[in-house]
């Protein structure tokens, strides 16, 4: 076999092995259930609903403010965690941040109690029995919360509960600093 | 005999190609709504569940989208339109197959350049063979050898 | 005391694998039979103590001693015997745990049972299975460590991960699939001894035959018995969903079937020797990339547990394995050339060929279908998803293709075949498939996928038969036998054959199963509340009553069952159920499944209020289902009857004197 012929066949094994490590390193890096939102840079759609108290709210409300829009549930039990979060960034930024909850695939009892016994911060959550607000913003799972900015732009996407370091980063990429 | 066979396997033909062609020309009943609703159903991955289409899975979010998805229909949007829509609001993975075309032609051009690639080899293997035949064998030795062996073991 | 014994064995484990390693390098290197029963001593010691360490865990789990992890993360007090025992192999590090034991345990029976026989591959054999071996027992001993305690202890446990504590089958696939995965690392060290020390005759082959068939079957069940529990316990009603963790085990059977036809023609023929190779490698190198799919968190999954630091180690056994085995493959090239020329490219040997392009066709395709998202992600950042109805458009036609090779290569003389031959083999059943698809489309059946496989299988197993028949008749005639009798002899002689049809037999039953339950099931949903009924198809089912309680072989868990009664072609009492386990949020659902032989009738309770006894149902009749399940059954009692001994001696192909 020529010399040519000889050694053009170890090139099969960087070719394949490369490829593969890099796949598999890289892959390592990634997390599977991080899925970004296509509505960030995007305006907030608009949406309206009925709150827990039974008032109307429409998302005409948040306009002209920064907005944190949290998506939970009372059998969700990552939302628990984060709800001392939630209720500490309402009292600091009081005035400053609209903070409002979507109650997702609850009943309002469960949603009342689950305020109850965790705490009411005293913000609008909105019932969506159909889905139609959940849908609209591409909920997947609950907990999720979305950072609005003041002209209405949706800034980011959070899947899973609220950290101390990403509610903070987040709010204060929204102007809002501790 | 022979001529019944033949006869036999050309009506066969004939039938199979007859059923493959009103299978295929025939314009069918176009799907009504509902149909229309699975298939696009078919299509979209349900959000909370592993690996299961909205058309198959029955959580409350897959039961929403299917409901939304009537809606849309109803309003008259096509089913590209409707694919779309949620695309805009969960990204591209909503979908549960992708749309960029080279996730499409890849496998069957990687077939076919695998088939290529072998039967070049093969080829080129028949070419330049190890051992060359010693002398020319008759039908009636390959007659006999074949027949022995069907008696024998494999 | 007892996790320390376990650790202490796992640790004393790895030790013996590398000592086995080092002797049998020396064995290799020395001819030394001496070193090479050292090794296998040590191989044997190995196995040993991963049993002593199985015990431990098991132990452990059923005496629920929470300063464990393991068992502090999946047993709790209430969790019953059976379920604390197979919860061995429930999470990541008990999974591994038995996985080294399956491993060693594979190798020392290898090892025992070659221990006079081929001396030259054997330590070369053994190096590989000691080094594999190691890894496992490293991974155990550093970042997997089953045995690492907790503080504080805890005085319950969280209990076995809700989805794995429903349904007996937990039992069965794991263990089978395991059995399937460890056992194919046989051949490959085979493989790489016949490179290593240039033996790449026919005699490694030989060998390999049953090493390679035994874990095959196993797979094969496996993959069947994960799929009828899918559909047993999931409630969707499907069985395969192209889910990442099911494409895992899927990937080695492709490659290892293949192997398994072209190491048949590398036998006979020698020719796709290279290619016998490669795939021996394909199989075992996906073998380890299965376990990292499942394992590493890189791809979302059913089974996806989260990221653990078990990743890097698999990633980087696999870029080691993939590159020493490819090296060595590719050195040893030159030795692997054609023995004798191939024959005609419409001949068996084509078949085969042809046979090997469409399981790569397919291994390619399932690979790139569940690592898209993964290289989508890697370099664009996009999220994408690649699911079921991808996989079937892209595989239907491969399946095709390969199901109309299953029916004309077996059929096909070794050599060539001439177009009289092929017309002579081929016409009659050509028509019966023909005339099948016909009667189908007559009858009423206008779906595609089951049309196609009808006639396919009427093919295959018509051409199959035709051989049969005109064996046993030639056989009956020359000997005075009377044809079942000749059949049978016939059959037992040519083990290999007849178990291949069988096989095949069986993957046309599962063929047309899959077409026509994928294609022609129906379903229903409904609400209803006590009193009504809802109907689909000839079946009613009324509701009768709501009742919610706790198990009482798991006070833990509260069972809501609806009380339903069946009517129509099968009759009785449902109880689809959905219980709560106080580890999970969301409620399990236990389906109830009516078997008959035509069709499947399902019932899965989606909901409930317990306000007004209301129910959400949702019916299914599956058509055909039970045939997926028997299928699989028929092709794994083809390959045993393939592999089982032969009554009469065969000489072993002899070594060539060194």
């Amino acid at each position: 076999m020529s010399a040519r012929g000889g050694l053009l066949r170890w090139v099969a094994v960087p070719l394949l092995v490369v490829p593969v490590t890099w796949l598999l390193f890289t892959g390592l890096g990634r997390d599977p259930r991080d899925i970004p939102s296509p509505l960030v840079g995007k305006p907030l759609p608009a949406f309206a609903a009925t709150t827990l108290e039974g008032e109307e709210f429409s998302s005409q409300a948040l306009a002209g403010r920064p907005a944190l829009i949290n998506v939970w549930a009372s059998w969700c039990d990552p939302c628990i965690d984060e709800h001392p979060l939630l209720l500490a960034a309402a009292r600091a930024y009081a005035g400053e941040l609209s903070v409002i909850g979507i109650v997702h695939h609850d009943s309002a009892d469960g949603a009342r109690g689950f305020l109850a016994r965790y705490g009411d911060g005293g913000w609008p959550d909105l019932l969506d029995p159909s889905d139609r607000i959940a849908i609209d913003l591409g909920v997947i799972f609950p907990p999720e919360t979305y950072f609005v900015d003041a002209s209405g732009i949706v800034r980011y996407r959070h899947l899973g509960p609220l950290t101390e370091e990403v509610l903070a980063q987040q709010l204060a990429a929204l102007g809002l600093d501790r | 005999m022979r001529s019944l066979a033949l006869t036999v396997a050309a009506a066969a033909l004939l039938a199979l190609a007859a059923v493959a062609a009103l299978q295929l020309v025939v314009p069918r009943a176009p799907p009504s709504a509902a149909e229309q609703a699975r298939a696009i159903a078919a299509e979209l991955r349900c959000p909370d569940c592993q690996a299961l289409s909205v058309a198959e899975s029955r959580t409350a979010a897959a039961a929403a989208i299917r409901a939304e998805i009537a809606e849309q229909l109803a309003a008259g949007r096509s089913a590209n339109e409707i694919r779309q829509h949620f695309v805009a609001r969960y990204g591209d993975w909503i979908l549960l197959t992708p749309t960029d075309p080279l996730a499409w032609w890849l496998p069957p051009v990687a077939l076919f350049a695998g088939a290529a690639l072998f039967g070049w080899w093969w080829i080129r293997g028949r070419r330049s063979s190890v051992a060359a035949p010693a002398r020319p064998v008759s039908d009636a030795d390959r007659r006999r050898v074949r027949d022995a062996a069907e008696a024998l073991d494999d | 005391m007892i996790a320390t014994l376990g650790h202490v064995a796992v640790v004393v484990g790895l030790a013996a694998t590398l000592f086995a390693a080092a002797a049998f390098a020396l064995a290799a290197r020395d001819d030394d039979r001496g070193q090479a029963a050292l090794g296998r001593r040590a191989m044997i010691a190995a196995f040993g103590l991963a049993a002593l360490a199985c015990v431990a865990m098991v132990t452990l789990l059923l005496t629920h001693d929470f300063s464990v992890r393991y068992v502090a993360r999946n047993n709790a007090t209430t969790t019953p015997p059976f379920y604390s025992v197979i919860s061995l192999w429930a999470a990541l590090e008990g999974s591994i745990l038995f996985w080294t034991l399956l491993a060693t345990g594979w190798a020392a029976l290898v090892l025992h049972r070659y221990r006079d026989r081929a001396p030259t591959l054997m330590p070369w054999v053994g190096v590989t299975l000691a080094l594999v071996a190691a890894f496992f027992f490293a991974v155990m001993a550093w970042p997997g460590d089953p045995f690492v305690r907790i503080t504080p202890v805890g005085a319950e446990g969280n209990g076995p991960n809700a989805l794995l504590q429903n349904h007996p089958f937990m039992g069965l696939h794991p263990p089978l699939l395991y059995l399937g995965y460890t056992g194919l690392a046989v051949p490959f060290a085979f493989g790489v001894a016949a490179l290593v020390t240039r033996r790449t005759d026919e005699a490694w082959l030989g060998i390999v035959r049953r090493w390679t068939l035994v874990p095959w079957i196993f797979l094969t069940a496996g993959i069947v018995a994960g799929a009828w529990w899918s559909y047993a316990v999931l409630g969707w009603g499907g069985y395969w969903a192209w889910d990442p963790v099911e494409n895992a085990a899927l990937l080695p059977w492709l490659t290892a079937t293949a192997f398994i036809h072209s190491s048949m023609v590398a036998e006979r023929r020698g020719t796709l020797r290279v290619w016998a190779h490669a795939l021996v490698i394909a199989t075992f190198v996906l073998t380890l990339v299965g376990t990292f799919l499942t394992r590493s968190g890189i791809v979302q999954s059913v089974h996806s547990f989260t990221a653990s630091a078990i990743g890097p180690w698999f990633a980087v056994a696999i870029v080691a394995t993939l590159t020493v085995a490819l090296g060595l493959l590719v050195w040893r090239m030159p030795d692997l050339r054609d023995t004798r020329p191939p024959g005609g490219t419409v001949s068996r040997e084509g078949a085969f060929l042809f046979n090997n392009v469409l399981f790569l066709g397919l291994t390619f395709a399932v690979l790139f279908g569940t690592l898209y998202p993964l290289i989508v992600d890697v370099t664009s950042g996009q999220r994408i998803s690649v699911g079921a109805p991808w996989f079937n458009r892209v595989n239907a036609p491969i399946f095709v293709a390969l199901l109309f090779l299953m029916g004309v290569g077996p059929a096909l003389p070794w050599g060539g075949a001439r177009w009289s031959t092929i017309r002579e083999r081929f016409l009659v059943p050509a028509l019966v498939g023909a005339g099948l698809v016909v009667g189908g489309w007559a009858i009423g059946l206008r779906e595609m996928a089951p049309l196609v496989m009808l006639g396919l299988a009427a093919f295959v197993v018509t051409a199959m038969g035709d051989e049969v028949v005109r064996g046993a008749r030639a056989r009956a005639r020359s000997r005075g036998e009377n044809p079942p009798t000749a059949a049978w002899r016939l059959a037992t002689r040519n083990r290999r054959r007849y178990g291949g049809y069988l096989v095949h037999t069986g993957v046309c039953v599962m063929a047309v199963a899959v077409a026509v339950s994928a294609t022609l099931a129906s379903d229903v949903t409904a609400t209803v509340s006590p009193g009504e009924s809802v109907s689909l198809g000839a079946y009613t089912v009324s509701y009768d009553s709501l009742v919610i309680e706790r198990l009482p072989e798991d006070p833990r868990v509260t069972e809501t069952r609806a009380e339903l009664t069946l009517s129509g072609p099968q009759s009785g009492r449902l109880a689809p159920a959905l219980r709560d386990y106080p580890n999970s949020t969301t409620p399990i659902a236990t389906p109830t499944v009516r078997t008959a032989i035509g069709e499947d009738l399902y019932v899965t309770l989606l909901a409930y209020d317990p306000a007004d006894r209301s129910v959400t149902l949702h019916l299914f009749v599956n058509p055909l289902v039970v045939w997926i399940w028997v299928g699989g059954a028929i092709v794994a009692l083809g390959a045993a009857f393939a592999v089982w001994p032969e009554p009469r001696r065969r000489p072993l192909p002899a070594e060539a004197v060194a």
